[in-house]
């Protein structure tokens, strides 16, 4: 984070230079004891914090042929770019795709494609979806991109009552399958209440929808692609914190990561941790620090599809009885996403590690 | 009025695209020029300050071609139809209404859970559908009650209740004012089967659409007619979705969505007005301004000029017509089906009429309204008089053929209605599928648990009545 803002503050002092604005400020006196550069900074709890995790990529995979660097968003980008290669009928649209996004998952997509295929909507959460079911109705691939997970609620009805439905109440008459709603999601160190939220509870228990979240830039593309070729509608969250921090080898080419299959990145016999997105390598790193200090074996699953779930690998068989300790659920307080406070909101590490400490001591 | 003459001079009879304000942002420009140079508007200055003046007491004019007894007044809009299509125009209507006024009998007596009748809005929807190609994709409402009598049909055939089998006795009164639903009436001049209003009706084993939904949410793939959904206006950003992929796919297709005066309220409507207009969608926005939302009239629904009025706001080609006057709904739709297709571009068509018959099943409307306003649109002005009296004047039609139509209509109707009645629910297993296109697991557990649960219990739930 803190890496973040200071290349940010070159990047702004370096265009200023370029522009002569900076000479102007210069020579107005406006210069000093403007803007010095972070580490000047005397008092550090004055400095941003740094991320909460550390990305952690995946070894390479070999199976899918060529791959490139990428991090998560040009990982959707390189899916969407499939998808539209693929499928003359698949558009993608929502607020500021055209231009590339205000996240850069869209960015060469306008051109490569066209505009009747990569455009803006207006400003208007249930227009986006309406419209997007309306396309997938027709049979038309709908790639509808929601600008932040946090302003979903007005196509809420929509996905709900509408997407969630349209097969079962039409007798299969008709459908919506070919529609998937994309949106970025969660923590980001700074967001607040309207830029941070990680609202899948909300459609965890709307039979008729999937509802998928990715850890990585692997598994972003293969289930992003998923998504789009599965013939239900699909919500996919893309932890925005990721969109740049997580870096890893993607295969070039398109391939699928099965939907409602959780991953088992790491096995354990002591306790089990289960997460999905950014959190996955908060709990990574919660293993090592339990194996670490504690001798105690974690299991890691990545849960990766929220709606329809993966029971079967996250509980192999009823187990309630055989659970040695109730089941610790870490997440955010009940309150809103704060903004100065999100150090303290969110499940860390430590809060994460101390629950597994009283875990193993119950 | 004037706003909407304005809108005209702006966007005159085709969207001129160097107007647009998108092209001017694209333009050099002088700093010099005293012009408005912001992306915005394309408008001139002007040093009055003056509010417009919304114009309701004089509202956009209301396009007919038939006067209320049924005379063409200009001779020149008259679509001279063949005698065979207008007779289809009248049986069309007329064979709905005798539907609605059994269906909505027999929800009185228990035999269906809710009906829904339109009486009065018959021209409304068969000048529209007649108006459209076969494969144009239709978006209908269902204005839904919030119905309290949602009285479950393993009722039908209890003590008390009317028995499966015999015949119905009420005598359907003339003056029962009964009504049809535009997406009943559009299926009906498709040719949608009586059988299978029924069916769905009763949700029995010949629904399509599997017994899942509340009587009168019709829907039917091959006559191109989206299943109905109870929430309001959600159709309409729907609608228009599918119109940009027909003109993506090239199809020579348009798209109609209907809606009420009471739905063009909701959030869904201004969206799929602006998106339609924004992305320049070849759709036919149709509202049935009938007066009402249940007991909301429009004096509470709206203070501007109606929903005419809001198509130029999004520049929306707009017209606004005599809904009771069928040939002035069918010459509205059809040159805006034409000119949809070929300018890919939405139009707005406001068909004024009025609501006769209750809501629904579970509304009655005498609360709100009085008895004479109800007669006045039954007996002066209703579509199907209108259209009567217009096939009697040319010799089309006459008394003697109007009470064998009535007998026949009846008997085909009461024929279907039987047949429906006496057929089984579907298997209880049809409860579960459908939620996706494949069935996941953890569905297949609940599916297999409910077998097992009426192998114990299935004393207590109505098996009889339903498919093994």
């Amino acid at each position: 984070m803190a890496a973040e803002a200071a290349a940010a503050g070159r990047l702004w002092l370096s265009a200023c230079r370029a522009g002569g604005h900076w000479r102007r400020l210069c020579s107005a006196g406006l210069l000093r004891g403007f803007l010095q550069p972070a580490s000047a900074v005397g008092d550090a709890a004055r400095r941003r914090q740094l991320a909460h995790f550390t990305f952690q990529p995946d070894p390479e995979h070999q199976d899918y042929g060529q791959t490139q660097k990428m991090n998560l968003f040009q990982a959707v980008t390189s899916a969407l770019d499939n998808s539209l290669a693929k499928d003359p009928t698949a558009v993608i649209f929502g607020e500021d795709v055209a231009f590339g996004g205000v996240f850069r998952c869209t960015v060469g997509l306008r051109d490569k494609y066209g505009k009747d295929r990569v455009f803006n909507t207006p400003l208007c959460e249930q227009g986006i979806v309406g419209f997007g079911i309306g396309i997938a109705v027709t049979g038309a691939t709908a790639i509808a991109e929601i600008q932040f997970a946090d302003y979903i609620f007005p196509a809420f009805d929509q996905i709900v009552n509408e997407a969630a439905k349209y097969r079962y109440r039409s007798g299969d008459l008709f459908n919506c399958g070919s529609l998937t709603i994309r949106s970025p999601w969660g923590c980001v160190g700074h967001g607040a209440l309207y830029h941070s939220q990680s609202p899948e509870a909300f459609f965890a228990h709307c039979p008729g929808i999937k509802v998928v979240v990715p850890r990585s830039p692997f598994q972003a593309k293969g289930l992003l692609l998923s998504c789009i070729e599965d013939k239900n509608p699909c919500i996919f969250f893309e932890p925005k914190i990721l969109y740049r921090a997580a870096v890893e080898q993607v295969p070039v080419e398109p391939y699928n990561i099965p939907l409602s299959q959780a991953e088992i990145i790491q096995e354990g016999s002591d306790v089990t941790l289960v997460a999905w997105g950014t959190q996955v390598h908060v709990i990574r790193e919660v293993a090592s620090m339990a194996q670490e200090k504690l001798g105690v074996s974690c299991e890691v699953i990545d849960l990766r599809t929220i709606l329809p779930w993966d029971v079967d690998t996250v509980c192999k068989e009823e187990c309630f009885l055989n659970l040695e300790a109730p089941i610790s659920r870490v997440c955010g307080y009940d309150t809103p996403f704060p903004h100065i406070f999100e150090p303290f909101y969110i499940p860390d590490k430590w809060k994460c590690y101390d629950a597994l400490r009283k875990m193993i001591n119950y | 009025m004037a706003l909407a003459a304005r809108a005209a001079r702006v966007w005159g009879s085709r969207r001129g695209w160097r107007q647009h304000p998108r092209w001017q942002q694209e333009q050099h420009f002088s700093s010099l020029d005293d012009k408005p140079q912001f992306p915005g508007a394309s408008a001139e200055f002007v040093d009055k300050l003056e509010f417009i003046q919304p114009n309701v007491i004089s509202g956009i004019p209301i396009y007919r071609v038939m006067d209320r007894q049924g005379q063409i007044i200009n001779p020149s809009e008259d679509p001279h139809l063949p005698q065979e299509k207008v007779l289809k125009f009248y049986k069309s209507m007329t064979l709905l209404n005798t539907m609605d006024r059994i269906l909505y009998e027999s929800q009185r007596q228990g035999r269906i859970s809710f009906y829904m009748t339109n009486y009065g809005e018959e021209g409304t929807h068969v000048g529209s559908a007649a108006a459209l190609d076969n494969t144009d994709l239709v978006f209908g409402q269902y204005r839904e009650a919030g119905t309290t009598a949602f009285r479950e049909q393993k009722q039908m055939g209890g003590p008390g209740r009317f028995q499966p089998g015999s015949r119905l006795t009420s005598e359907c009164k003339e003056g029962s004012n009964t009504r049809t639903e535009e997406n009943q009436c559009v299926l009906m001049y498709r040719d949608y089967p009586l059988e299978q209003f029924m069916a769905q009706c009763y949700g029995n084993v010949n629904d399509p659409g599997k017994g899942r939904q509340m009587p009168v949410h019709y829907g039917c793939k091959e006559r191109h007619f989206v299943t109905i959904s109870s929430p309001l206006a959600t159709q309409i950003p729907q609608a228009v979705g599918a119109a940009y992929a027909a003109k993506r796919a090239n199809a020579n297709r348009i798209v109609i969505c209907y809606f009420g005066e009471g739905a063009a309220s909701e959030g869904d409507a201004h969206a799929g007005f602006n998106f339609a207009a924004t992305l320049e969608c070849p759709i036919i926005f149709f509202c049935r301004n009938n007066g009402y939302a249940i007991s909301t009239p429009t004096s509470e629904q709206y203070r501007g000029d109606g929903i005419a009025a809001r198509g130029p706001g999004y520049g929306i080609l707009s017209i606004r017509v005599d809904g009771n006057d069928v040939f002035a709904v069918y010459n509205a739709t059809k040159e805006a089906r034409r000119r949809a297709v070929a300018e890919n571009q939405p139009f707005l068509i406001e068909a004024m009429t009025y609501r006769i018959g209750h809501h629904s099943t579970s509304d009655d409307s005498s609360a709100y309204r009085s008895v004479d306003e109800v007669n006045y649109w039954d007996k002066q002005d209703h579509p199907i008089s209108r259209l009567r009296h217009y096939m009697q004047s040319r010799g089309w039609w006459d008394d003697e053929q109007e009470k064998a139509w009535r007998k026949q209509s009846r008997k085909k109707v009461m024929e279907a209605f039987e047949e429906a009645e006496r057929k089984l629910k579907p298997n209880p297993s049809l409860l579960f599928s459908d939620v996706y296109q494949e069935m996941p697991a953890q569905l297949r557990k609940q599916q297999e648990s409910l077998t097992r649960h009426l192998q114990t219990y299935g004393e207590h739930y109505p098996l009889d009545h339903f498919e093994k």
